[in-house]
């Protein structure tokens, strides 16, 4: 088989094929997301629907638009990733939660992710660990400016992306703390288990990608979970989607 | 508080925004194109001179070659005051569509180097401070200067990955090329994550001086002045625009 069929066919998991999705596609962990992007679309219809692979293809104010969910965790994300690519994406946006640990960063603020640690394995499959996992800087430019659009307060910096959850969380066994304190100290904003390979995979193709992440308390408070996640997901989907729009206008969809 | 160790400096002596050739005659260059400039200190190869730039105070410091040189400056700089480092260089260029020379933006960096595995475990990323890139895209495009921004491959030994290496240096260059690595640098992979985790500013401009993939081609010694000039211009007005946005009310929470 040539690559060229490999490019045509319809994607083993993400189950579509060239012409499925928009140019720019925001990518969830969560499946129940995508009903959410759906739901802020002038026109939206569902794609395809397999394992945790759901998508949305639609349009607002004349841009399409494509929302596909891709897991938890970076092993299926990557799969996602790369399908993606392979049936035409050019900028992928991850539009995730994640866990603060920074102090001084609130309930209802977003996260631009400019790079990740790459405290994964997924990615170290693809490139050794000295390449960095970097977000491209016109996703971040185009979140910053849906950002400000939109009045809602961003932080700009880089998150960990790891693998185990039951390590670095608040129900982690052990002192949690003790493996996190080196992250705060190197001024990473907050964990996630995802960015990494999304931004590692992306840049060593020449696609676009990026990250904004919807923030709670820091995850060492007793509050951590006090927070309107729900409002705040949709704030974050909308500014995804303004971001894709900014792409389109700038000729960065394609 | 004493003078550093090895840059000779009290805080007081340098502006906010130092810019890091490893060259120590480069430094002069530099100098040369602020509105004025003085020596302020000079100690092995750190030398480094002080002035304003359209009323910001600025100061160059010169590295010497590689990441322990580089991380011993930007630690002493910190201490007496520096936040924000623009490093002015050259590479070799690993894409052999680059033009030569020709002027890189760094994005972020491979860490090839030593130095900043000694501070940080390797999954940490060197990106370059986006505001500080940015502002360098923007200077280019406002001076009709054609850049490309990317990754550089940040490494120790010259003579393992250049064109006058003697071992096969482009079968250590195949993973980098492969994955669009524009060029290869010795300093940045030390910088960005030192002055990230320092919660400082860092990026880089370097002139592509010779390609890897074209050993024959060369660039005359005056189209490489003329690049280097072109990186210093843009450089300061790169640190123009940062010193304009942090004085001004933005909703923007930097770290």
């Amino acid at each position: 088989m040539t690559s060229q069929d490999v490019h045509s066919e319809i994607q083993h998991h993400v189950d579509m094929k060239k012409g499925d999705i928009a140019p720019t596609v925001l990518i969830p962990g969560e499946p129940q997301r995508v009903e959410v992007f759906a739901a802020l679309m002038e026109e939206a219809t569902k794609v395809a629907e397999k394992r945790e692979y759901v998508t949305y293809t639609g349009k607002k104010d004349g841009v399409a638009v494509s929302c596909t969910s891709t897991g938890l965790g970076c092993p299926p994300t990557a799969i996602g990733v790369e399908e993606l690519i392979r049936i035409g994406a050019k900028n992928i946006i991850r539009i995730g939660t994640c866990g603060v640990i920074q102090p001084f960063i609130k309930p209802g603020e977003f996260i631009i992710a400019t790079g990740a640690v790459r405290g994964e394995h997924t990615s170290e499959e693809f490139i050794n660990m000295e390449y960095p996992a970097m977000a491209d800087y016109r996703i971040v430019r185009a979140l910053i400016d849906a950002c400000e659009k939109l009045d809602m307060p961003y932080h700009l910096g880089i998150v960990r992306t790891h693998d185990a959850y039951y390590l670095e969380s608040p129900e982690a066994q052990g002192n949690f703390m003790e493996r996190l304190q080196p992250w705060i100290d190197m001024s990473v904003l907050a964990l996630d288990n995802e960015s990494s390979s999304i931004f590692v995979i992306s840049s060593m193709q020449g696609i676009r990608a990026g990250a904004i992440l919807t923030c709670g308390n820091p995850i060492y408070m007793p509050d951590a979970d006090n927070c309107d996640w729900e409002t705040n997901i949709v704030k974050m989907v909308t500014a995804g989607i303004e971001a894709a729009k900014l792409l389109a206008e700038r000729g960065l969809a394609e | 508080m004493e003078k550093q160790h090895h840059i000779d400096l009290l805080p007081g002596d340098v502006g906010e925004i130092v810019f890091l050739p490893g060259d120590i005659n480069r430094a002069a260059v530099i100098a040369g194109h602020f509105d004025e400039a003085s020596l302020v200190a000079h100690k092995r190869q750190y030398i480094t001179y002080t002035g304003t730039y359209q009323g910001i105070k600025v100061s160059v410091t010169s590295t010497g070659i590689g990441g322990p040189a580089v991380a011993i400056a930007v630690e002493e700089l910190i201490k007496v005051g520096a936040r924000k480092f623009i490093r002015i260089g050259t590479g070799g260029a690993l894409q052999k569509w680059l033009p030569i020379p020709s002027l890189i933006v760094g994005t972020a960096a491979v860490r090839g180097d030593g130095t900043s595995r000694e501070y940080f475990p390797l999954e940490y990323p060197a990106v370059a401070d986006f505001f500080t890139m940015e502002a360098m895209l923007h200077a280019a495009q406002k001076r009709k200067v054609d850049v490309y921004p990317g990754i550089i491959r940040g490494h120790d030994a010259f003579y393992a990955e250049s064109i006058f290496a003697d071992v096969d240096y482009l079968k250590l260059d195949r993973p980098w090329i492969d994955a669009g690595v524009l060029i290869t640098s010795n300093e940045s992979s030390t910088l960005f994550p030192l002055a990230m985790a320092r919660g400082c500013r860092a990026g880089t401009i370097l002139c592509a001086v010779d390609c890897h993939q074209r050993p024959g081609l060369e660039a005359s010694a005056q189209a490489i002045d003329e690049s280097i000039s072109n990186a210093i211009d843009i450089a300061l007005d790169a640190a123009v625009e940062l010193y304009q946005m942090e004085h001004q009310n933005t909703k923007v929470k930097v770290v």
